[in-house]
């Protein structure tokens, strides 16, 4: 399908309010201070807990004595783990592991440096870590298991020894020939990458805020929370009924990208709240947070074997992927699957050997991050490509050219079975080339060259699907027959015409708000800075399955799509009542229906709105009074159980980035600096042209930083060494260039108005685009690097050292 | 994170700090710009009994030209040091150095002798001074005294200023007049603004023949304190330093610094570095020297 033949669908349509350039509705209660987190939910009599880390990496709870604590004044409770497991049931994992108990608190055994043993509850946060110095905790250290590699071998060592085994999940996936593939291809060549264990780091830490209403019975919780099934984790956990908990989501949450989960934080002060019976708030610190709260992502080995002809056309790949998931599992396994909808990336790659391995470790549990897996396995097939035209001796970018899926082949399905619904690669390439004056860059690191520094330019090419699918839970656990994920929303109009759409989650930055009244505004041809945007708590809200996996540009505005048709085919039915007219006849302008034969003929959008709601008599007959429409919307695509060959479409949408960074290398310290930026990207029609565009360019901050700054180090003994942000080093302003940044459209042929994700975009391309220019810098002096983050002494070593 | 208790006086005089330090046996502390110790608290790595806030002392702030020396007063801001005609006039290794200080927004806050205080082994203005042979003056109930900054650094994070004693003020030498200076601070951390994974502080002075009368290289990161590289400085003193003297001094640093080894850089990386950012120092300041 071509953009000509989509234009004439959805996105071509004169657009009001869509794609436009707009004030983002949200900027204003930031900008006048005015935004309501966790922390400035008052409620009286409010209580505040502190967490004990464990100072071991594994080590055996002997005995804990909190009796000083516990006397100690303005202190109301301290709560060990051997107490609540007797209470509440584990957390559930995403993989079915029955032999793995996770607990909010460390029971008998501590698996990582910063896992939570006890809890204090005191009238403030002073006094809590006053308690905190007073408890007695009796440990007998063990050696831990620190290394994938050998977790993943390890017979005796083992993080969970009821388990059995290191291992979480090892799968093997087979789409396509493979091994005939590999026999007839000219060439192969194998290599090894890493990911280091990173994250996205949310300005403002995990918090949660519970209280237990002896009245009602209805536990109210209060967090800085994006995660799916969030309520009903809390309500199993504690062992409630679903509907006896209410989570607020009308709280900001400032900044998430996947790492907002807070489940053992919010069961903690859940079950505190209902034993004080007063509210009970825990707020994390950095310190906790990124030791002992949900802050790692994936940590992961790919190794890679590619198939290619001596033209530099990619065949097939054999990829073996070990991810090191930490203590506690959660859902970071499913990291390895979801980029199986994209195990090709942009190329049209024939057949895919993939095996994903999770092992266990003695380090923090993994938790999602932006891309949900995407960004590393982008990075190891970016460097994949790279190594074979380093191996073949081509230019990289013309290597990319010869495998790039060509723009008529779409809807083009990938070995794995995902569909890509559309795009045009080659012109969104060439669109980064001439920002970034490709020919001339050339030129300028031919230069810097010539005068002795180590310059590169770094090319990815790389996609991002948006839109979800819990259909790769299945491909892991054929037992999670879940092939529902949807969107839905709630649209009022009110008497006086005005109308207020109700979304059912939090919003964590990405501005849904705007999103929605924007694309309410669109359909009903209706200002969206007169909409107001409510959000649900969790016992009003419809279903959803909160903002993940680069879908709400994608779902809630589809699901907006549906609520404001539902809403408009009303609208029509009271006027053809009134105007007598049939349907047909009528048209809808700005909320005024009028005949098309007889504009004189016509009913106003007041007149229509007191007829809902006040005038019964002047109602079509049977249709209740009232002027509202729900809509819930499955993620297209999404439904089907995968076939006989594991292939299933999982995510619906692929957007497509180019980046072309330029670095430079002080040869003598090993230091990167990123000197420019250029990045081409298409995810379809942009709704909001700022929102998008501060998506892209904080993403490739953010992926910036995974590639050259920062990590979550431990050394042997699984100390942790990265807690603050001394040691763990997010790029500021300083190391981020002034990025050049252009818009492609190629609109989806499967939303409501042919947008697609962009929330993950930036972050998925920019490690791979930096470690691919790091290595065209070093690449005259016959070295490479594969290791993430590219730290400047490792830089430095390889210069001066040589490989190995 | 958050602090554990600790009384707090917010001292008017410096009679009134030096007493109340006096009193603390060695559990009151000294807050100023509290830009390493205000995290400290929080993070409970440091639990004083007592806080003492020098903030509001006029005469601890202020800097000065007095017989043959610049005076910076202990609470100085490194701001306002920054900007100070006096500094860039006088003390231009200060300035290149003191620009390396964290951020505008912590240098607003954060004092000179603040930094000499918290005395850590990778921080700038402490390597700096060290290169300019500055030295400190302290103050206790019973007396003052002055203490060559060769002779302040114990280790990271200590000093030989005593538990009961204040920092007063830093005096940096004038050299003498006409003579021909260089100086140059190169330091590489991974972002701007963090502490120095290693840096270099230069300082050169050459004779009327083009002969170096005095030369200093402090480096900083990579050991327990900021050490001068005297074996070097030896070296350069007397010659008409160009980059061939400065590269068979160079090994001169290895011998110097015992560095340590941790997630940002293995002693490797320091002990190499340390050499090129001193070559760089050097080479800069002998440029800057020149007529």
């Amino acid at each position: 399908m071509t953009a000509a033949t989509l234009d004439a669908g959805g996105a071509g349509r004169n657009l009001h309010y869509v794609a436009q350039k707009r004030r983002v509705r949200e900027d204003r209660r930031f900008v006048a201070g005015t935004g309501k987190f966790v922390q400035d939910i008052a409620l009286p009599d409010t209580k505040h807990a502190a967490v004990l880390p464990s100072p071991y990496s594994r080590a055996r709870i002997l005995s804990i004595d909190s009796t000083a604590a516990a006397a100690l004044d303005g202190v109301h409770m301290v709560l060990t783990g051997q107490q609540m497991a007797e209470d509440c049931n584990p957390i559930r994992l995403g993989l079915k592991l029955p032999d793995i108990k996770w607990y909010p608190l460390a029971v008998d055994m501590t698996r990582y440096a910063g896992e939570w043993v006890a809890i204090v509850v005191a009238d403030n946060a002073y006094i809590a870590e006053d308690a905190l110095e007073l408890i007695q905790v009796d440990y007998e250290p063990l050696a831990p298991v620190i290394d994938p590699e050998q977790a993943f071998d390890e017979t005796d060592l083992l993080v969970h020894p009821d388990h059995g085994s290191n291992v979480l999940y090892h799968g093997n996936f087979l789409w396509g020939d493979v091994v005939g593939d590999f026999a007839a291809a000219d060439d192969s060549l194998t290599l090894r990458t890493r990911w280091g264990r990173s994250s996205t780091v949310p300005i403002e830490t995990f918090g949660a805020l519970a209280r237990w209403d002896e009245g009602t019975e209805i536990l109210d919780i209060w967090a800085s929370i994006q995660m799916p099934n969030f309520v009903e984790l809390l309500a199993t956990t504690l062992g409630y009924p679903l509907n006896n908990i209410r989570l607020h989501q009308d709280v900001d949450v400032g900044g998430s990208y996947g790492v907002k989960r807070g489940i053992k934080q919010s069961v903690l002060v859940g079950y505190l709240s209902r034993k004080l019976k007063r509210p009970v708030r825990l707020i994390e610190d950095r310190l906790v947070n990124m030791a002992g709260g949900d802050a790692h992502g994936p940590d992961r080995i790919f190794d890679t074997e590619a198939a290619f002809s001596r033209d530099g056309v990619i065949k097939s790949l054999k990829i073996r992927a070990l991810d090191d998931a930490g203590a506690y599992p959660g859902r970071a396994p499913f990291q390895l699957a979801k980029p199986i909808s994209a195990i090709v990336g942009p190329y049209t790659i024939n057949s895919v050997k993939y095996e994903a391995i999770s092992v266990a470790t003695n380090k923090t549990g993994q938790v999602p991050v932006r891309g949900f897996g995407q960004a590393p396995t982008n990075y190891m097939i970016e460097m994949t490509v790279d190594a074979v035209a380093r191996h073949l001796g081509l230019d990289r970018l013309e290597v990319r050219r010869r495998n790039l899926i060509p723009s008529d082949a779409f809807p083009y399905q990938i070995p794995s079975g995902s569909s890509y619904d559309s795009g045009d690669y080659q012109v969104v390439l060439q669109k980064g080339l001439d920002l970034a004056r490709y020919d001339e860059l050339l030129q300028r690191r031919d230069s810097a060259r010539a005068e002795g520094r180590l310059a590169g330019i770094g090319i990815a090419t790389c996609l991002e699907p948006g839109g979800g699918n819990n259909i790769f839970e299945y491909l892991m656990d054929p037992t999670a027959e879940i092939t529902t994920f949807m969107e839905a929303c709630e649209v009022k109009v009110d008497p006086q015409g005005k109308i207020t759409g109700m979304m059912g989650t939090t919003t964590s930055g990405q501005g849904h708000e705007t999103l929605f009244a924007t694309i309410l505004g669109e359909e009903l041809q209706i200002d969206p800075d007169e909409i107001r945007i409510v959000h649900a708590d969790s016992l009003t809200a419809l279903p959803t399955r909160s903002p993940v996996a680069s879908r709400m540009a994608i779902m809630l505005g589809g699901a907006a799509t549906g609520a404001a048709a539902k809403i408009k085919d009303r609208a029509m039915a009271i006027a053809a009542f009134n105007l007598e007219r049939p349907v047909e006849d009528l048209e809808y302008a700005g909320g005024t229906i009028s005949d098309r034969n007889d504009a004189s003929r016509k009913l106003t959008w007041a007149e229509i709105c007191f007829i809902a709601y006040r005038a019964y008599h002047k109602l079509p007959p049977g249709m209740e009074p009232g002027f509202h429409a729900q809509h819930v919307f499955q993620v297209p695509g999404g439904g089907q159980l995968p076939d006989a060959q594991n292939r299933v479409q999982i995510y619906p949408c692929f957007s497509f980035q180019a980046h072309i960074p330029y670095v430079e290398i002080d040869p003598g310290t090993g230091k990167v600096s990123v000197l420019d930026y250029a990045i081409a990207h298409d995810c379809g029609t942009v709704i909001n042209p700022d929102i998008v565009r501060g998506m892209v360019i904080g993403g490739l901050a953010h992926g910036i930083g995974a590639a050259l700054y920062e990590q979550f180090a431990y050394d042997e003994e699984g100390q942790f060494l990265s807690a603050s942000f001394a040691d763990y080093l997010m790029p500021s302003v300083h190391e981020i260039p002034d990025v050049k940044d252009v818009e492609h459209c190629t609109p989806s042929p499967l939303t409501s108005h042919g947008q697609k994700g962009s929330g993950e975009g930036g972050y998925l391309g920019a490690p791979a685009a930096i470690a691919s220019a790091v290595n065209d810098a070093l690449q005259p002096m016959g070295l490479s690097l594969s290791e993430l983050p590219m730290r400047m002494h490792k830089i430095e070593a390889l210069i001066n050292d040589g490989p190995g | 994170m958050k602090a554990a208790k600790f009384d707090y006086i917010p001292a008017e005089s410096i009679d009134e700090v030096v007493a109340a330090l006096d009193r603390g046996n060695g559990e009151t502390i000294i807050i100023a710009g509290g830009q390493s110790l205000m995290p400290m608290l929080a993070m409970r790595l440091a639990t004083p009994a007592t806080v003492v806030d020098i903030n509001n002392i006029a005469q601890l702030s202020g800097i000065e030209v007095n017989e043959g020396e610049v005076v910076i007063k202990a609470c100085t801001r490194q701001a306002t040091a920054l900007a100070s005609p006096l500094v860039q006039a006088h003390l231009p290794l200060l300035a290149k150095a003191i620009g390396h200080v964290g951020h505008q927004q912590t240098r607003n806050r954060g004092t000179v002798g603040g930094s000499l205080c918290h005395a850590d082994p990778a921080s700038e203005i402490p390597l700096a001074a060290l290169a300019m042979d500055a030295h400190v003056g302290l103050r206790s109930v019973a007396g003052t005294r002055q203490l060559p900054l060769a002779d302040y650094f114990l280790g990271p994070m200590m000093t030989a200023r005593k538990d009961n004693e204040i920092l007063l003020s830093v005096h940096f030498p004038l050299g003498p007049d006409g003579a021909r200076t260089g100086t140059a601070f190169h330091e590489v951390s991974e972002r701007h603004g963090d502490f120095a994974v290693v840096a270099a502080a230069a300082h050169v002075q050459m004779d009327a023949n083009g002969h170096c009368s005095k030369a200093a290289l402090a480096i900083g990161g990579a050991d327990a304190v900021p050490r001068r590289i005297t074996g070097l400085e030896a070296r350069l003193l007397g010659t008409m330093i160009d980059r061939n003297i400065i590269a068979a001094a160079l090994p001169e640093i290895a011998n110097a610094i015992t560095p340590g080894d941790d997630q940002h850089a293995p002693s490797a990386y320091r002990r190499r570095v340390a050499s090129v950012l001193a070559e760089r120092a050097l080479l800069e300041a002998v440029a800057g020297a020149a007529p």
